[in-house]
């Protein structure tokens, strides 16, 4: 590679990296507790579920009948589905078709319903901190103007994927020699260096999936169809989803209502058994109560059995006759089977618990990837032949880069706490309460961080207050519901364990780092420099990555 | 450390020409290249492809902007690639359309 290539992929790799720094980081970061997005849940609101909780264990004759009890439910598709891994399930009701139906009846709603004692809520009574966090790691809340933040989330991934791909291009031939450089007594960009790469090319492969998989989940469509569903079909989007199975199936009704309504469950029984190891995740009934009702199961193939397969059958209710077959073992799409290996390698949901662990703690790693590589940025620049003015700005742009950063982990932590302590409905005020609770606090701790401005500072207490707090968690949980880590291991309550012992786990590590972290560097600082809180402001001498070594 | 100066284009044009070439240019020969395959291939499985190989390809584009000497100079590939296989796409609507 020549110099002028290798100069200015570096340049391209700072500047887009340091553009997304931020934004990443609280992507990578909420993204890493959503890997336990059900867990957290399930703690939240203490309701523990079996570890094999599925779609086909739920009595959904029960809930029909809760349901019809208070509503009309004739004429109306009604879909039952189970995303998550929690007690309560989403129903989506549709208006009644029936053209001689009551005003009430032509409403359609979706809900949230417990699966166990048939409540239902809403989605804002339904908001949890598990749901907050899945929804902040694509910035959600930043949907302020349509869908502001799922386009910045997305771009951001797109230039993740970028800098990914710089990055990897300009260590190239130091690949596998400097894989195995660490100083950790030299100077401190040695050390964020050495942490970069090395961190960098260990996270690689789980980073490019994470980049690409990204990108395409959440701006895949609205970015690249455009373009196609007006040049290659002239505007009919309709064509496009028919073509790409969104289109839900649609079924006339018979307009003669059915004297007894049979028995759902059947249908659940029959799928699984059909299939052996099948897991049904939605199940639709349309033209419910009509001659002409169908039940629709959709699910996919247990992942040790088939990583990516999906399944559907459609019965005909009356004669119990498959109408519709996708066989999820054998004809498995390219579209199917390109949607699912995106989707799984996303959630990492296909190894259970202990894939999710090494899932989180790569997504933690690729935080200490940002932040380093922020270090990185700022050292480099920390020179006396840099004009003032710019150190001065650089040294504020870390300190609140760390600052909103590093105070993620407190804040989480605080969150929790608070929530297991004073949020005990399920009213409607829930999700503005937890925007409270977090959004204040990390304003709070960022604040505080910043107007310390000293990087040493944020890092040592952002993980010290952190690890207090989430000492805490199991305590408020302890206290406040009486399950304690030694009643629900025993009992079989997973998900609630899980979160205590992660929380005493994560606390410990960061406790242990936290103490051990010393102002070293900064005290045998040859350059004192006028921005001096920051504790990275010296070694002008040494260059791992300048131009000359190459 | 920082990348040495003396390689990076240095006048505001020229950034913004390598930028706006890199960002738009390289998504309208991603789109376009994508659409006019689909012609030919099975559509469904090629703009499935699009949706996350797209990414890729114009990461990749993206960074190849960067390369060229005279920014302007990528506009002109990409808008003649993306004009090419926009005549591509032309041709096969009215030879071979999908829909």
């Amino acid at each position: 590679m020549s110099n002028r290539v290798y100069n200015i992929l570096f340049h391209t790799h700072t500047i887009s990296g340091i553009i997304i720094s931020a934004a990443l980081y609280v992507i990578f970061f909420a993204g890493s507790f959503s890997f336990f997005r059900d867990e957290i849940v399930g703690w939240e609101r203490n309701e523990p579920v079996s570890e094999a909780s599925r779609l086909q264990a739920v009595d959904l004759d029960i809930m029909l009948d809760t349901l019809a009890a208070q509503k009309e439910l004739y004429g109306r598709d009604i879909s039952f589905t189970k995303y998550f891994n929690e007690r309560r399930i989403n129903v989506n009701l549709s208006a009644s078709k029936d053209t001689t139906a009551s005003e009430e009846a032509k409403k359609r709603s979706f809900f949230y319903m417990d699966t166990d004692n048939f409540s239902t809520y809403t989605y804002a009574s339904n908001y949890s901190i598990g749901e907050f966090l899945y929804r902040l790691h694509f910035f959600a809340q930043l949907n302020l103007w349509g869908t502001t933040g799922y386009i910045l989330a997305g771009f951001v991934a797109f230039f993740f994927l970028f800098a990914i791909i710089t990055g990897v291009l300009v260590h190239w031939k130091k690949i596998v020699s400097n894989f195995y450089v660490f100083r950790p007594m030299a100077s401190l960009k040695n050390i964020w260096t050495d942490a970069h790469t090395a961190l960098g090319i260990i996270g690689l492969p789980y980073q490019f999936v994470y980049a690409v998989t990204g990108a395409c989940l959440i701006i895949g469509t609205s970015v690249m169809s455009p373009a196609v569903v007006n040049f290659m079909y002239d505007g009919d989007t309709n064509q496009l989803y028919e073509d790409f199975g969104f289109n839900p199936p649609k079924f006339k009704m018979a307009n003669e209502h059915l004297l007894e309504t049979p028995e759902i469950n059947q249908f659940l029984e029959k799928a699984t058994s059909k299939w052996e190891g099948f897991e049904v995740t939605t199940l639709q009934v349309f033209n419910y109560g009509d001659a002409n009702m169908k039940v629709g199961l959709e699910g996919h193939t247990q992942y040790d059995l088939k990583f990516a397969g999906r399944g559907e059958i459609i019965y005909n209710v009356l004669t119990g006759d498959e109408e519709h077959v996708v066989n999820p073992f054998t004809e498995t799409s390219y579209l199917d089977a390109a949607t699912a290996v995106i989707t799984q390698l996303h959630f990492g949901d296909y190894g259970g618990v202990p894939l999710k662990v090494i899932y989180f703690i790569l997504g933690i790693v690729s935080c200490f990837v940002i932040i380093s590589g922020v270090m990185i940025w700022l050292v480099a620049r920390d020179k006396k032949h840099i004009a003032e003015k710019k150190r001065k700005f650089n040294a504020w742009l870390v300190w609140i880069y760390l600052a909103a950063c590093l105070s993620l982990f407190p804040v989480t932590a605080l969150t929790f706490v608070l929530v297991k302590v004073f949020l005990h409905d399920f009213g409607p005020e829930r999700m503005t309460d937890i925007y409270h609770i977090f959004f204040y606090s990390w304003l709070a701790f960022a604040a505080f961080f910043v107007f310390k401005r000293d990087n040493y500072f944020t890092n040592k207490y952002s993980l010290i207050s952190g690890a207090l707090i989430g000492l805490l968690v199991p305590l408020a949980n302890g206290i406040i519901s009486g399950n304690w880590p030694w009643i629900t291991f025993p009992a079989g309550y997973y998900h609630i364990f899980i979160i205590d012992v992660f929380w005493v786990l994560i606390s410990i590590t960061a406790l242990t780092i936290g103490l051990s972290l010393k102002r070293k560097a900064a005290e045998k600082s040859p350059v004192k420099i006028r921005t001096n809180k920051s504790n990275v402001n010296k070694d002008v001498g040494a260059d791992t990555l300048s131009v000359g070594d190459l | 450390m920082p990348a040495n100066k003396k390689y990076l284009s240095t006048s505001n044009t020229q950034r913004f020409a390598k930028i706006t070439a890199g960002f738009f240019g390289g998504y309208a020969v991603t789109v376009t290249l994508f659409m006019a395959i689909g012609f030919w291939l099975d559509h469904v499985n090629v703009l499935t492809t699009l949706r996350f190989g797209g990414f890729m390809l114009w990461a990749t584009l993206f960074l190849l902007a960067f390369l060229f000497k005279n920014g302007w100079k990528a506009w002109g590939v990409y808008l003649l690639a993306t004009v090419f296989f926009s005549a591509i796409i032309y041709i096969s609507k009215i030879y071979h359309p999908i829909i």
